[in-house]
């Protein structure tokens, strides 16, 4: 079976956006991953003029947030880089009798690389005269909102990637086997 | 539904009964996210199950919106329409999704579907521009049959059967029906997901959930046929198409081509209308009577007692009194007009309604789509109306929400402005103190607002305007019904208490305010009065059970061996002079300056506090004088 890898176009965000970021693209993936009945919640970015689907799935919810902080925490430790948060899809295969146990394979057969790059906010730039400062400070406050407005549209770009590849690649995708939400096991991963 | 008599077998029918569904599917979703919510009809499952012009519900296996495994909330408009198209699967369904520009009409009073609305725009004999639509979006979905029977689709019924270890070809044909039934799972995910990054669904959200009249409105089409663009409008738009998905006699396609942007949309020219205030708003309890609007007109011809009839949708259960007790005299409550009541007019001592400035969004949604019998290839024209979806409720301003009010025209409505009955207020000249109190809970029973209406380029906002309004809270049995303005409409509210609409004569609101509930008024003002200071050096000696009893308040150690009843007719007959005198029109900022000074007179007797302790014992004395 092959394993089909989308790199998904690089986002840059500032630590306070990585949440809203994350939580679009990783729900926006589950959505067409996550097979079973659902009940389909919109949820509109705080941050963003963007309006995102997921699952009604508290346990799927969560699992995402704790990887997210997760994500935070090592950004905290390591600002200013370029870093990927995986999302994979496997097959559980027969266990295998090892020497040392049974061993269990994974076959995967999807990854998602979302590729970001994490800046650290502008400072305001400093100065004794008031007006310029304040003058500064529009300037800031405009250069923020364009910039977010920029990643607004980033955003957008990705999850119609994401619609894109998830409606050109299907044969790769193994047949239902239950009827969970959740249809297909996966795991997160995130630097260390 | 056609079927082909060659494919008569119970697997022919699943396949049929499969792609009609899909195109249920695809119908449903796609004007779940683009038709505003009809509220005439309201379907549930089951009904549709049951409805008899559903041929398919007899034989579907499982209810509708659980189809592919996307349970949908019900959506009227999809199911109306997929009964009245669905004719035969062979024939493509293409949804037009049109985007409507009305003008509003300028200097009319009317009712919109109930919604009223008053234009003083400065040119009052603008003449009406005609109607204009554009087709923003159209969807296609179609099944196209194979013509060859021996398709590639065999050759995928043998691979599933080959994936499945070569099982029979019984087998291989059911792996092949899930992995197919699959792919439209997945596709109508995508599907859900991609109608919303379109830019049509920002604009359907803003028209569907804001309670405000706007001259864009969304309706959409449907037909069998597909009518090309223009060159020009096709440079315009995107394409998107989804891989189609294969069954065994033939494919389902889906496709949509979407305008590109709705900047030029929103950006052509419409009618201005210039800022309007409605003089007979009635605030929150919670407004701050000191702040004034600017561009309020004077409040001298502001009729007396109009304020006093409108009733008001919070609930005054905690609070009424204390917060009427500093109210210092009709005159602030007559002359602000837009913004006074009993239980308004005083500065929030006891907060118990804290919340911001109010916003009123009375069912003021514009686009809805009205239909109900609409056959088929019929355009639906999308009438201005107050009703609006129930599932998008508005929000408060500084709320972050979906349904927050964005830059273009705000509007606050008058929902309703009952005032008492005359039987209620009587009561509060004989009985006292409990029906004051009763009297006063009753004036937050009701819902009062303003209308401003302020149209920008583009979409609604009223994000700056209402901000600055002051807002109305209103009471958790009413609150639904200010915000969501969910099915009904104006005409209906103000039919239920039989009230003439505000909007149509301010003359004529207050004439009936004053018909109606003069005692309501006056009891309201006696009890400001009778537990505030003296504003007048004559009536001081009147005041003095009421500066006793506001003093007893203060000084818990005194006794309260006073009897209630001695108190209420001590008080009925002050407030009967205090009404008789008190009854005449001042401006507001007359009001302002009596309040004011009531305030500072306040503070001085709360500094004397202490010494009023041996005037307390004599109290009763004095007031049986």
């Amino acid at each position: 079976m092959n394993c089909e890898t989308c790199q998904l176009k690089e986002l840059v965000v500032e630590p306070p956006e990585i949440r809203e970021v994350l939580r679009s693209i990783l729900h926006t993936i589950l959505f067409h991953r996550a097979l079973g009945l659902v009940r389909p919640k919109d949820v509109e970015c705080e941050l963003f003029d963007i309006i995102y689907v997921q699952c009604e799935d508290h346990e799927l919810e969560k699992k995402i947030d704790e990887k997210i902080n997760q994500f935070i925490g090592w950004v905290e430790k390591h600002p200013n880089r370029k870093s990927q948060v995986c999302i994979s899809f496997y097959e559980v295969k027969n266990k295998h009798a090892t020497w040392f146990g049974n061993k269990i394979e994974r076959f995967y057969w999807e990854q998602w690389y979302i590729n970001l790059h994490i800046v650290s906010p502008k400072p305001h730039g400093k100065s004794h005269n008031t007006k310029a400062h304040v003058v500064t400070g529009e300037n800031a406050f405009e250069e923020s909102n364009s910039r977010c407005a920029a990643l607004g549209s980033s955003l957008r770009e990705v999850l119609l990637q994401i619609i894109n590849f998830v409606n050109e690649k299907k044969d790769h995708i193994p047949p239902l086997q239950n009827s969970e939400i959740v249809s297909f096991p996966y795991e997160i991963s995130t630097p260390r | 539904m056609a079927t082909s008599p060659s494919h008569s077998s119970p697997e022919s029918a699943i396949i049929e009964q499969v792609i009609t569904e899909f195109f249920a599917k695809s119908l449903h979703i796609i004007l779940e996210s683009r038709s505003p919510y009809v509220s005439s009809r309201n379907y549930s499952v089951d009904q549709f199950m049951s409805s008899p012009s559903s041929s398919c519900s007899s034989s579907s296996s499982m209810p509708r919106d659980k189809w592919f495994n996307l349970a949908l909330r019900d959506c009227p408009a999809a199911l109306e329409n997929f009964d009245i198209w669905r004719k035969s699967n062979l024939d493509p369904l293409v949804i037009d999704i049109v985007l409507i520009r009305r003008p509003l009409v300028p200097d009319v009073a009317r009712p919109l579907g109930g919604c009223l609305l008053r234009n003083f725009s400065g040119n009052r004999d603008l003449a009406l521009e005609p109607k204009s639509w554009k087709i923003v979006e159209r969807w296609i979905v179609q099944y196209e049959r194979h013509k060859s029977s021996s398709s590639k689709n065999h050759k995928e019924i043998r691979k599933c059967g080959t994936k499945n270890n070569g099982g029979s070809s019984c087998s291989s044909e059911t792996a092949f029906y899930k992995k197919t039934y699959e792919r439209y799972i997945i596709l109508f995910r995508s599907l859900y997901v991609l109608i919303r990054l379109l830019p049509m669904y920002k604009l359907f959200r803003e028209l569907n959930s804001s309670g405000q009249i706007c001259p864009l409105s969304l309706s959409h089409r449907i037909s069998s046929s597909i009518q090309p663009f223009t060159q020009e409008d096709e440079a315009k738009m995107n394409q998107f198409t989804f891989v189609p998905i294969d069954t065994p006699r033939g494919r389902l396609s889906l496709s949509v081509q979407y305008l590109r942007t709705l900047e030029d949309i929103r950006s052509e020219p419409s009618a201005p209308l210039s800022l309007q205030f409605i003089l007979d708003y009635v605030g929150s309890p919670t407004t701050d009577p000191f702040r004034r609007l600017k561009s309020l007109p004077s409040a001298r011809s502001s009729p007396p007692l109009v304020s006093f009839t409108r009733q008001h949708s919070w609930s005054n259960d905690h609070g009424a009194l204390a917060s009427v007790s500093h109210c210092p005299s009709v005159a602030c409550s007559e002359a602000r007009g837009i913004r006074c009541n009993p239980s308004l007019c005083l500065p929030p001592l006891t907060h118990h309604n804290d919340h911001s400035p109010p916003v009123i969004s009375e069912s003021q949604n514009a686009a809805v789509t009205h239909k109900n019998n609409m056959s088929f290839d019929e355009f639906w024209p999308s009438p201005f109306s107050p009703t609006s979806s129930p599932s998008s409720p508005a929000h408060l301003p500084g709320q972050r929400s979906p349904n927050a009010l964005q830059s273009g025209s705000s509007q606050i409505d008058i929902a309703k402005a009952c005032p008492n009955t005359a039987s209620q207020t009587q009561a509060y000249s004989s009985e006292g103190k409990q029906q004051i109190k009763m009297d006063t809970l009753r004036c937050g029973n009701y819902r009062t607002g303003l209308t401003l209406v302020k149209h920008h380029r583009g979409f609604p906002s009223g994000k700056d305007d209402t901000e600055k309004l002051a807002e109305l809270p209103s009471s958790s049995t009413q609150r639904p019904r200010s915000k969501s303005s969910s099915g009904l409409s104006l005409s209906d509210k103000f039919d239920d208490c039989g009230f003439a609409c505000p909007f149509a004569d301010y003359k004529d609101v207050t004439g009936s305010c004053n018909r109606r509930s003069p005692d309501a008024v006056i009891g309201a003002v006696v009890r400001m009065l009778t537990t505030a200071a003296p504003l007048r050096q004559g009536l001081s000696d009147l005041c003095r059970p009421s500066q006793v009893f506001m003093d007893e308040s203060l000084n818990p150690c005194v006794q309260h061996d006073q009897d209630n009843t001695e108190q209420s007719e001590c008080r009925a007959s002050t407030s009967e002079i205090l009404a008789s005198v008190l009854l005449k029109s001042k401006t507001a900022a007359e009001g302002l300056e009596e309040l004011r000074r009531y305030k500072e007179m306040k503070e001085s007797i709360l500094k004397r506090g202490a010494s009023w302790s041996s005037d307390v014992d004599s109290g009763p004395k004095v007031c049986r004088q």
